[in-house]
């Protein structure tokens, strides 16, 4: 048995599962956690938008728990010692390190397993499936859509550092103007906002997105959200990356179909990509045992 | 060294929520922004009226005390756009300070909607520990007056107002930066933030400015 048998099973076709053990994957699992972050932080938005402003009772603004209001308010913390530029709070620049700290070990997870604003993307994406596969006509246009639209693909490499651009003037334009810059373009704030009917162009952004994440999956993560360059370039020293088999692979691309964030999965031997966000939907996806995995190794060289 | 993707989620969660509630463990959070010199969260608190400083907002006021935001300003005879974020040591007059705040809310939580409270100095420091609080009688609210007309003074540099609202106000840049004591800063810049984030005092620079605004009216 043993070393040829499993040099066999490597490589050989997953068993089709059924029942109850179809369904405890860990993609149930993390759909499970990206539905409790995004009830948890629904809850504060409601209890502060009803009972904040008419009670004696303080609640906390769904905002004190966007690491995005860290992002902007770092700077000013560190060079003044625990000030905060306005609409952030200490909470803010805890949870910003618990998003760095996370990546550092884990890679971009919590892009994958926590980021509400992720979630949404990822719930306009299944509805644009769903609906694609109801409605042959949708599923039609989308495909003359992309087809047309396959030669401006190339393009897709360049707009991600668009990301980079924007955690820049995040960061840059709060220290140098001492405000939140990025908090009208922000649609996480805008989306919190909507409540008390707060406006701003980052409404519009969030639009975008929502529409976009139709045709195209995570776009704003893929393109414009500062945390997330922020923690794909810590993701650079984590310990944990994917490993794919070429003697198991047989390049079917399933994995890189199922790639929300569009990499090339089915190319490399070692994913790192600083866009990877730890999903795991590839290796789910992954029809071969053994072919696709989540490896544990060095820090920084990874193996 | 291969890791089961369902133990990879867990270790995900364990990070992020670990790190989250070790920092609340040590006392290292709050969501109100304000922490004691130890490092101890500050929440307002309805019970205390001693609890409120001058860094606290009009909103924080509004909602702590169960006070209607319009009433507060209304009474003080603050300006009605009056940003509910702004802080209230931004917002002194001869009428507004945060004693008098004390006082109104005082009188407020006795049983009395509306006591009008005697001006008095602005010179309370906003993190100083504050005087007793001198409760004023109930009075009958036949009595009271009842200011429906906002008369609040226009052009009052608050912890919101940019410099952009001063050159719009015609305040001219020599004159601002002769105040500030050097180049013109970005004029869509908050002039606190600015300000304090130069590491400078907000309150004479203000002063100063607000002398500025006073000569151009």
């Amino acid at each position: 048995m043993t070393a040829q048998s499993l040099s066999a099973k490597t490589g050989s076709v997953k068993p089709r599962v059924r029942g109850l053990k179809a369904f405890l994957t860990h993609q149930t699992f993390r759909r499970i956690t990206q539905i409790f972050f995004l009830a948890f932080i629904a809850f504060f938005a409601i209890q502060h938008f009803i009972v904040g402003e008419d009670s004696g009772v303080v609640t906390a603004s769904a905002e004190a728990f966007c690491p995005f209001g860290g992002l902007e308010t770092i700077y000013k913390f560190i060079s003044t010692g625990g000030s905060y530029v306005a609409h952030t709070h200490l909470s803010n620049v805890v949870v910003l390190i618990a998003v760095l700290v996370t990546a550092l070990f884990t890679r971009s997870a919590f892009c994958g397993w926590v980021c509400p604003l992720g979630f949404l993307q990822d719930l306009m994406s299944n509805l644009s499936k769903v609906l694609q596969k109801r409605i042959p006509g949708l599923r039609h246009a989308i495909a003359t859509l992309k087809h047309r639209g396959a030669r401006l693909a190339v393009l897709d490499r360049y707009l991600r550092y668009i990301k980079y651009l924007v955690l820049t003037w995040t960061i840059g334009g709060a220290a140098y103007f001492g405000v939140m810059v990025f908090r009208d373009y922000d649609p996480w704030s805008a989306l919190l906002n909507l409540g008390e009917f707060s406006f701003t162009p980052g409404l519009i952004v969030l639009g975008i997105t929502l529409v976009g994440a139709f045709f195209v999956e995570r776009p704003w993560c893929r393109y414009a959200c500062p945390l997330g360059a922020a923690t794909g370039l810590i993701s650079k020293l984590s310990p944990v990356y994917l490993k794919r088999e070429e003697s198991a692979c047989k390049i079917c691309k399933v994995c890189t179909n199922a790639c929300p964030m569009g990499i090339d999965v089915h190319t490399a031997t070692t994913i790192k990509s600083v866009d990877c966000i730890s999903c795991l939907e590839c290796v789910g996806a992954c029809p071969r045992n053994g072919a696709l995995e989540v490896k544990f190794g060095w820090p920084v060289i990874g193996k | 060294m291969r890791i089961n993707p369902i133990i990879f989620g867990v270790l995900v969660i364990a990070i992020f929520m670990g790190t989250i509630l070790g920092f609340q463990a040590a006392g290292i959070w709050s969501v109100s922004g304000k922490v004691t010199s130890g490092g101890e969260a500050v929440q307002p608190s309805t019970a205390d009226l001693n609890s409120i400083k001058g860094w606290m907002t009009l909103d924080q006021i509004a909602t702590t005390y169960n006070v209607p935001l319009a009433d507060l300003l209304t009474q003080f005879e603050l300006p009605a756009d009056t940003p509910a974020t702004t802080a209230i040591k931004d917002l002194e007059t001869d009428l507004f300070s945060v004693t008098n705040l004390r006082t109104w809310l005082q009188a407020r939580q006795d049983g009395s909607s509306a006591a009008p409270v005697e001006s008095s100095p602005v010179s309370e420091d906003a993190t100083a520990t504050p005087e007793p609080v001198t409760v004023q009688p109930a009075v009958d609210e036949n009595a009271l007056p009842t200011p429906t007309v906002h008369v609040a003074p226009d052009r009052t540099i608050t912890g919101k107002t940019t410099f952009q609202e001063l050159l719009d106000w015609g305040v001219s840049k020599e004159a601002i930066q002769t105040a500030m004591g050097g180049d013109l800063p970005p004029a869509s810049a908050v002039i606190k933030d600015y300000v304090t984030g130069k590491g400078l005092e907000f309150s004479p620079i203000k002063t100063a400015l607000q002398t500025e605004v006073n000569q151009v009216k």
